[in-house]
């Protein structure tokens, strides 16, 4: 359960000020996978990270009682200078798990063989998402946020993470910005819609897709 | 409550090991030359100091007077300025959620306390070990003192983290403002032997209190009369308070960079 109770965030930056939210008010029903949609630059991300409470708001409240994921999507949690597996190892430290089993994991998962004992900075960045996805399928949260990630890697990886994802499904529930609408109809059964103008609720996909097509026209 | 405090524990504990990492590379060698280093430029101003004939002003040897000095001033040193570029450092982490600004700075703080612990630990052991000192006469003193350093060198780090993330040229500034340090803070002489002029504005400086006690803690009779046990106290629990707040203060700003 995650409620965001009159949450208000403004981002100034060289006295130009920009309102992302104001007095926001949502709850996120347990038991529901939930798209975010909406134009770029609406404040989908910061959305995510609010939730995720990597960012804090400037006003209001966030609450969750479940046990949420860092925001999915990108390597920006990695130290270059560190390898894959020192990496692993850390995030796994933070989150209490048992560590040895969180490598095995991610190793078998991410099929990067030997590169995990060199630093992530001699990644592609395919490599490096292989492995922030892998990481993130190996702790169990029971939301996990997802930020347009699902299309990452080769075909064969691609579908490796999707059944990882449904698996997952059986007992966590996501959040997940995307563009997609693909993917959004795979995962989610209802969404909110983010325009400038504000958030809207929709309770299936099909209502949420056609709000988002009709907002991009 | 207590699982907020476990949960802190793993991540502080988590970033230790990280930053230990990230400071002494992957090699043996790279502890091994933490430790050394330190030790070695005691050894150098002993050498010095002693080609040149100088008696050690207090007690009959001069590493270790000398050394209560520089590694005292050192590793609060280490402490201040190391933590200053922690925010920038560790910028990534923020990444999950788990792990806020403050925890990288604790955790940097054990880290740099638990690497002068033992560097302290083998100069002492092996001055007593080859009989250049004797041991430590008052080690709770000594205790106290370590734990004192370890306090004010935070508190102003956290300051200075802090000073740093509001103005980029405060790591230039800093570095000019406590460059006295050295001669003022009583390495290399007894600040209880100044004349009463030069005591009245020198017994300001915290860093002097510091080395003042950690000798108190290790001679049989330093007798300072310049100690001011609570006034370092105070000190340095103001600092820290104040960097904290500061911290507090400054957090959205720095989200927002």
């Amino acid at each position: 359960m995650i409620e965001l109770i009159n949450v208000s965030k403004v981002y100034s930056l060289k006295g130009i000020r920009k309102v992302i939210f104001e007095n926001l008010n949502f709850r996120f029903e347990q038991g529901r996978n939930i798209a975010i949609m909406g134009p770029n630059g609406a404040g989908k991300s910061t959305l995510l990270r609010l939730i995720a409470g990597t960012e804090q708001a400037d006003r209001g409240r966030i609450s969750r009682n479940v046990c949420v994921s860092w925001p999915l999507g990108f390597a920006g949690g990695f130290n270059g200078s560190m390898t894959g597996l020192e990496n692993v190892r850390f995030v796994s430290r933070i989150y209490g798990q048992d560590t040895e089993w969180v490598i095995d994991y991610v190793e078998e998962f991410s099929e990067l063989g030997k590169s995990m004992r060199l630093p992530i900075k001699t990644y592609s960045s395919g490599m490096k998402a292989r492995l922030a996805f892998g990481l993130s399928m190996a702790i169990d949260f029971d939301c996990y946020l997802i930020d347009e990630i699902t299309a990452v890697g080769d075909a064969n990886f691609r579908r490796k993470s999707k059944q990882a994802l449904e698996q997952k499904l059986d007992h966590s529930r996501i959040i997940m910005v995307s563009h997609s609408q693909e993917t959004i109809k795979s995962y989610c059964d209802c969404g909110l819609l983010l325009t400038h103008e504000g958030l809207t609720y929709h309770d299936d996909v099909e209502s949420l897709l056609r709000a988002y097509n009709e907002s991009c026209a | 409550m207590r699982s907020l405090l476990t949960l802190q524990l793993r991540v502080i504990g988590a970033l230790v090991l990280r930053e230990t990492r990230a400071t002494f590379g992957t090699s043996q060698l790279g502890y091994l030359w933490a430790i050394v280093t330190p030790a070695l430029g005691v050894a150098v101003f002993v050498l010095v100091f002693g080609a040149a004939g100088r008696r050690p002003p207090f007690g009959s040897s001069l590493a270790l007077f000398f050394a209560t000095g520089l590694l005292t001033l050192e590793f609060y040193k280490k402490l201040s300025t190391s933590l200053m570029t922690t925010f920038n450092a560790n910028k990534a982490l923020l990444t999950y959620p788990c792990i806020k600004e403050t925890d990288t700075l604790f955790s940097r703080s054990l880290l740099i306390s638990a690497t002068y612990l033992v560097i302290m630990l083998v100069f002492y052991g092996t001055l007593v070990l080859f009989q250049k000192a004797s041991p430590p006469h008052h080690p709770d003193q000594l205790i106290v003192a370590f734990f004192m350093i370890c306090l004010l060198g935070t508190g102003v780090g956290i300051v200075n983290a802090v000073m740093l993330s509001i103005w980029e040229s405060w790591s230039y500034v800093e570095s000019i403002l406590t460059r006295p340090l050295i001669i003022i803070s009583g390495v290399f002489y007894i600040p209880s032997s100044l004349p009463p002029a030069a005591l009245n504005v020198l017994q300001w400086n915290p860093v002097l209190h510091l080395i003042e006690w950690f000798r108190t803690g290790y001679y049989s009779n330093y007798n300072s009369t310049v100690l001011n046990k609570e006034y370092l106290f105070l000190f340095a629990l103001l600092i820290l308070l104040i960097g904290l707040i500061g911290e507090r203060l400054t957090r959205k700003r720095r989200a927002g960079q």
